[in-house]
């Protein structure tokens, strides 16, 4: 009956480790902005997030980061509203560009960068 | 791949550790009752096939080449199969009890190729086809028997197709009535989709409407059959393993099973695990076909008194990354739980043969989206979806009329909920709606049956009745635009219906080899949960949008099934078998004016009501040969085919997309209905049946007799050879090896759906080789 029962533990362990979805690091950046922007961006517990960012230089970055699994939203909305304004968003899963848009001068000053993470 | 070939080179270790001479068993078969010797019985060796029968004073001598412990399958027409493992020593003087049979198609445990014992056709697959073969989808596996075919759409959950009738027009289900209801609208997911291959003992097809004692049937009952529990005269343990990985849809399927008993407690625990990934069909097209599917499952049996027996059972299963390259989503997550409780008494009272009583539920959690498709960049679609049938059983044998009746009731409650969420992610503020694909939707089925068969002189008769009250209801279906307008809505979601079903057949045996097969029946079924309550999907075979009809009437088929059996130790035996099936109230999908509800779906013409119409026929044939086991030759011929016909079909005229105009098509073709086929397995046993090579060569005619109101395509035929090499190393050990699609033909099947966003149908892998092992102690 030993045998059995250790069989049985090795099977559920097994399957325990089946289960487990493959977990990624997503980072939201935005930079290249020299006025205030405001942001939209889905977070770790899929809820979206209004906020307003205030650069003091262009070069100045902003960054969210959090815990996500395959096939989760990704999402971050930017809008500038200085015509000599711009914005740079880029999505990264585990540290590689996933997605990215760039607008400077603009009159459509208002980007969106979106997907789901990728299946391997 | 490196973890499965270790475990290859264990259990090939294992068996070469465990080869043994040849000894001989000597014995007697008396039956438990009487103790009277009983002749005719068959003791098979289950490791090797090899077998002997009793004498008339019940004794039997088998040689046996392979080691201790020998596990024999002991058979016998009228009395109780059983499965016995003999020790070391205990080789002389065996004596074998056996019990008087109490005939009960539930308990089904077939061997051959096809069953003989019904007037009206049957086939049925034995556990060692499944280890044979590659195929890990046991729909898939099904395609290979006469006038069965698949629907399929993607890398698993092929649904068959019995003589042209298929869905709910079939019934489905696992261990003589556990019903399992799938979540995807698009049947991605059907019944079989939740049970693992390796799981399955056997399976048997009922064509036509005759069984009725399984549930309400229309046009034919697929059973299959798990592994159960076995008790064993003294306490043993057994444990079973599989490994089976392939070229092409590059992967593997594996289990590993632990079993055991006494007299009075018997275990089955089982766990299964594959993975595959895409595959190339014969001209080098990848299809995306890549799964991981897993479960564990168990029964327990407890007998605590002679001829009673409770079994309890679970499965857990699950189901990741599914593509599903002819559907509009792939399976992301599928979790289902099995459980049920069973209860068997034999012999409880002097005209009771038995009475048995079952009880289930299972639920299935079914996620899906199309977040692998081109179209998620900007709308990205979940769906999820929580299907449940609760269902049981209790049915009681009884000696009546000389003959044996069995009469009983059945329960089945399936209750259905689910939601589609859309994401906008390329609008601000990242835009949200929800959409009902089932707003708590159920059907309840009570019915009653009775199954009467009686055994002359040169006949055999049967005859059945079943009663069915069947009532369904929903939440009001409706569907609302992102800007809140309804585009549909209907509050009328009840119905109820008295259904009548009834059979009668004959089995003239006219002398000891030839028999004639003679059945008539009229099954009836109501419609499904697609057919009533489905809300804006395109969920069939045309590009249209469906919506359910709470009102559609039964369908009823009247059928005739003429059949001529020939069977000679000798000579092999001769099936033929035609049927003509006369469908009252056939469902099929009806315009529904742009006015009246506007499509939904991109890229669909229309929106179609499910309706039906006045009647469908549908007639064909089954042709079968099987040669002698006795001979190291084997011939195994198919040939099967079905024609199906709607009398006055209406065909939706298109132009740029779309639909201008409507033209009655008369007698035109019932679409998706399998073409003609023949099938050809030659094989020749050598070294005492160890090794066995064979040729399985599939000839499938083109289908060009297609629905031209449904603007279906024609196929064209292909031919397909595969090779098979068994190898049965000792009683623990048998290794197959093979080659499918041996010429890499680039082919697909009629009722393989189109890939979503191409024209190309979805093509069937190209060659591809596959090394199985099994392996039992």
């Amino acid at each position: 009956m030993k045998r059995i029962a250790a069989v049985i533990i090795l099977l559920t362990g097994i399957i325990s480790a089946c289960n487990k979805p493959a977990s990624k690091e997503v980072i939201y950046r935005t930079t290249g902005a020299v006025s205030a922007y405001n942001l939209q961006y889905l977070d770790g517990q899929n809820i979206l997030v209004k906020t307003e960012v205030v650069p003091q230089s262009k070069e100045d970055v902003w960054e969210y980061d959090f815990e996500a699994e395959e096939g989760d939203i990704v999402y971050v909305n930017g809008k500038y509203n200085d015509i000599n304004s711009g914005l740079k968003i880029q999505v990264l899963i585990d540290g590689k560009i996933y997605k990215q848009a760039s607008s400077e001068g603009d009159t459509v000053n208002y980007l969106v960068v979106s997907g789901t993470i990728p299946y391997e | 791949m490196k973890r499965v070939f270790i475990f290859i080179v264990f259990i090939l270790g294992c068996g070469l550790a465990l080869q043994a001479q040849s000894v001989f068993i000597t014995g007697s078969v008396k039956d438990t009752i009487t103790q009277a010797p009983v002749e005719n019985v068959q003791l098979i060796n289950i490791s090797t096939g090899e077998g002997t029968v009793s004498n008339v004073e019940g004794h039997f001598s088998l040689k046996v080449k392979s080691g201790w412990p020998v596990r024999l399958l002991v058979k016998h027409l009228s009395y109780e199969s059983k499965r016995i493992t003999l020790t070391a020593g205990q080789s002389k003087d065996v004596v074998v009890y056996v019990a008087p049979k109490i005939t009960s198609l539930d308990e089904v445990n077939v061997i051959s190729s096809f069953e003989n014992d019904k007037p009206y056709r049957t086939e049925a697959i034995s556990s060692r086809t499944i280890e044979k073969t590659s195929v890990s989808d046991i729909g898939n596996l099904l395609r290979r028997e006469p006038n069965v075919s698949g629907v399929r759409k993607g890398a698993a959950g092929v649904d068959p197709v019995v003589r042209g009738f298929k869905y709910a027009q079939l019934n489905v289900q696992l261990d003589g009535g556990t019903k399992i209801e799938g979540g995807c609208p698009n049947r991605m997911d059907p019944v079989l989709a939740h049970v693992d291959i390796n799981d399955v003992e056997n399976m048997s097809v009922y064509k036509g409407p005759f069984a009725l004692k399984y549930g309400p049937n229309l046009g034919g009952v697929i059973n299959v059959t798990t592994y159960s529990p076995v008790f064993y005269d003294k306490f043993e343990n057994h444990i079973e393993a599989f490994a089976g990985g392939q070229t092409n849809h590059t992967g593997f399927k594996s289990s590993f099973g632990v079993n055991g008993g006494n007299k009075t407690v018997a275990y089955y625990l089982k766990g299964n695990y594959k993975q595959y990934g895409d595959y190339k069909s014969g001209d080098g097209s990848v299809i995306s076909s890549s799964l991981e599917q897993y479960n564990t499952g168990g029964k327990l049996a407890f007998r605590p008194v002679e001829g009673h027996t409770i079994t309890v059972g679970f499965d857990r299963s699950w189901g990741r990354n599914v593509d599903f390259p002819a559907l509009p989503m792939d399976e992301r997550k599928d979790d289902t739980r099995i459980c049920n409780i069973s209860y068997f008494a034999t012999k409880p009272g002097k005209n009771i043969n038995y009475i048995r009583f079952k009880a289930y539920n299972a639920h299935v959690e079914h996620e899906m989206d199309n977040k692998n498709r081109p179209f998620s960049d900007t709308l990205v679609a979940i769906s999820k979806i929580t299907a449940n049938n609760l269902g049981g059983k209790f049915g009681i044998n009884l000696n009546v009329l000389k003959g044996r009746l069995e009469t009983g009731v059945d329960y089945e409650q399936i209750a259905k909920d689910g939601d589609r969420n859309k994401y906008l992610i390329l609008q601000p503020n990242l835009p949200q709606v929800t959409e009902g694909l089932w707003n708590d939707a159920s059907i309840t089925n009570m019915g009653v049956f009775a199954e009467w068969q009686r055994s002359f002189t040169s006949f055999d008769l049967i005859a059945a009745l079943r009663y069915d009250y069947n009532t369904a209801n929903s939440d009001t279906l409706f569907r609302r635009k992102m800007n809140g307008q309804v585009v549909y809505e209907n509050t009328n979601t009840s119905s109820t219906f008295n259904n009548v079903g009834f059979s009668a057949g004959i089995t003239w045996h006219f002398n000891e080899n030839n028999s004639l097969l003679f059945s008539l029946g009229r099954g009836v079924r109501s419609p499904d949960m697609t057919e009533r309550f489905i809300i804006l999907l395109p969920v069939s075979y045309d590009p249209y949008d469906y919506i359910g009809n709470p009102q559609l009437k039964p369908e009823i088929n009247y059928e005739a099934d003429l059949g001529y059996r020939f069977e000679r130790k000798k000579a092999g035996s001769l099936n033929v078998s035609v049927f003509f099936s006369y469908v009252k109230n056939y469902i099929l999908g009806e315009l529904v004016p742009p006015s009246e509800v506007p499509p939904q779906t991109r890229g669909v013409l229309g929106v179609k009501r499910f309706m039906n119409i006045p009647d469908a026929r549908l007639t064909g044939f089954e042709l079968s040969y099987l040669s002698p086991s006795r001979y190291n030759w084997l011939v195994r011929f198919n040939a099967a085919y079905t024609y199906g016909v709607n009398p006055e079909a209406v065909q939706y005229v298109r132009e740029n997309g779309q639909v201008v105009g409507e033209e009655i098509i008369e007698n035109d073709p019932l679409n998706e209905i399998p073409p003609f086929e023949a099938n050809l397995s030659l094989g020749y046993s050598f070294f005492n049946k160890k090794l066995m090579p064979e040729i399985y060569l599939r000839m499938v005619a083109a289908q060009n007799k297609v629905s031209a109101a449904n603007y279906e395509q024609t196929t064209p035929g292909f031919i397909t050879i595969d090779f098979i090499l068994t190898y049965r190393y000792n009683e623990f050990l048998n290794i197959y090896a093979g080659i499918t699609n041996l010429t890499n033909a680039n082919y697909y099947e009629h009722l393989n759906r189109r890939i979503i966003g191409s024209k190309s149908p979805l093509l069937e892998p190209g060659r591809m080789f596959y090394l199985n092992m099994s392996f039992k102690l």
